[in-house]
């Protein structure tokens, strides 16, 4: 799938959200989409998921199953987990409970499968918005900070996903302003800002034996914590944790 | 797409927005029927008059009732053109069921007399009656889509539209009116069902043709506006 001079703008009389985005995903591969909060990472991922139209130029041979994870998942809806999962599955083509079951399994839903949406915790919903994604195996993902609100086992089950999405030929596209990716093999990193999308600075994942690396610790003021995990990944390095500070 | 549609028709029984619409429905069929008898033609010919802004209503709310996110997810699983389509075909589905009780209610009720000399037999008093509503259900649904969030994006152009709309169709209706052909033909069908004798067949035609026409004029701008708003 490729970004033809992709410009996109919310309305007529605001500036450019993206402008000239020429950008390929190659199938198979993984690509970090990274950039400061309102950069317009979400933008462009809804333009890779088909959820946006360009407002010039083109989005061209996006695969025909295409897997969206909303930043936010739009719990208010009058259905249980089950219902809804079912219906989506539904919209997909697909006929019984197969894949719904096995994605309620396998995402830890099981004892919120009767549940309303509306009565789920922020990060439970969050899992059935990734589940919906996955019902059928998808020729191109696209997450959008997955990572906001799940626990830590469901955290490790992300790079998981990925990489079996990868595995069979699909591509994945992810945005994260965290730094969380250090999970995730073989990515590519693109970043957004000023409405355009560097794509040269794509830094794969530092190929030397990481044994050869060292370890900095720097204290960074909480206020810009995310901006310098943001930069520093976006330089190639590794990020290997967050914490408080530890009193001396 | 008729997964789309029951699942979007489920989001709208269950969350209980169907309510309001309802109860429209049966406020304008008692003021319509619980005057007295009158002839089929001309009653069921001003109850879909009535209907009109319900039909629109009913369609906003039912479009509207889903979260942008999930509309987009929809999009994202069926593609642009099918999920456009599946919301109005769901508020097209309602108000079929609406249509139906219109029609069959006044029966058992006695509000509906039997055919005078020189009027249309209580059959085709009904099949006019019939097309009356479905003309007014094709409208409705386009003025309806037309006013959803998804294509206004705001709450007070979406009513606007919807309120200017309903109101525009009645009287831009009138006889004498500057403009009629702005309008869906809704009053000039309810005054040819009220006419004795009937008009001409010919004029039931153009009457059709005229709100088919202008429901295409409405759900191609629909269609144009959805692709770029999603």
């Amino acid at each position: 799938m490729r970004f033809d001079q992709v410009h996109f703008r919310y309305a007529r009389r605001l500036p450019w959200t993206l402008q000239a985005v020429d950008a390929e995903v190659a199938p198979g591969r993984t690509i970090v989409v990274l950039g400061r909060n309102g950069a317009g990472k979400s933008t462009l991922l809804q333009l890779a998921a088909g959820v946006l139209r360009p407002s010039r130029g083109a989005v061209r041979d996006r695969p025909a199953v295409v897997g969206w994870v909303p930043e936010r998942f739009p719990a208010d809806q009058p259905f249980t987990t089950q219902q809804y999962l079912t219906a989506m599955s539904a919209l997909r083509g697909l006929r019984g409970t197969t894949e719904v079951d096995r994605w309620i399994e396998r995402l830890g839903l099981a004892e919120h499968r009767h549940t309303r949406l509306s009565a789920l915790s922020k990060g439970t919903a969050q899992k059935v918005g990734l589940a919906q994604a996955l019902l059928r195996p998808p020729g191109l993902l696209v997450l959008d900070e997955p990572w906001e609100g799940l626990d830590a086992h469901a955290r490790t089950l992300i790079p998981e996903i990925v990489t079996e999405v990868t595995a069979a030929g699909g591509a994945v596209l992810v945005s994260d302003h965290r730094g969380e990716i250090a999970g995730l093999p073989d990515a590519i990193r693109w970043r957004v800002a000023d409405a355009t999308l560097s794509t040269h600075a794509a830094v794969t994942e530092s190929v030397g034996d990481p044994s050869d690396d060292v370890v900095i610790e720097i204290a960074v003021r909480r206020a810009d914590a995310e901006r310098a995990v943001a930069r520093l990944s976006a330089d190639g390095h590794r990020i290997l944790g967050v914490r408080e500070e530890q009193p001396r | 797409m008729t997964s789309l549609v029951r699942m979007r028709l489920g989001g709208f029984v269950r969350s209980g927005r169907i309510l309001a619409p309802l109860i429209a429905g049966m406020v304008v069929l008692g003021v319509i029927h619980g005057g007295g008898k009158s002839a089929a033609a001309p009653a069921y010919g001003y109850s879909a008059v009535m209907f009109f802004p319900v039909f629109a209503w009913l369609t906003k709310l039912l479009l509207d009732a889903e979260p942008d996110v999930q509309r987009r997810l929809a999009r994202v699983a069926v593609g642009p053109a099918r999920e456009a389509a599946a919301g109005a075909l769901a508020a097209a589905a309602v108000g079929s069921v609406f249509c139906l009780v219109a029609i069959v209610a006044p029966l058992p009720l006695g509000a509906i007399r039997g055919p005078e000399p020189g009027e249309p037999s209580m059959a085709a008093g009904i099949g006019l009656g019939v097309l009356a509503h479905l003309l007014s259900l094709a409208a409705g649904v386009g003025l309806g889509a037309l006013a959803s969030r998804a294509v206004t994006r705001s709450v007070r152009a979406g009513i606007t539209v919807l309120v200017t709309g309903a109101v525009l169709g009645v009287v831009l209706g009138l006889q004498g009116s500057i403009a009629p052909w702005l309008v869906p033909p809704l009053m000039a069908t309810a005054r040819a069902l009220a006419a004795v004798p009937l008009p001409p067949a010919g004029d039931l035609w153009l009457l059709s043709g005229w709100t088919i026409l202008w429901c295409t004029a409405v759900f191609t701008a629909y269609a144009w506006l959805r692709r770029s708003r999603s």
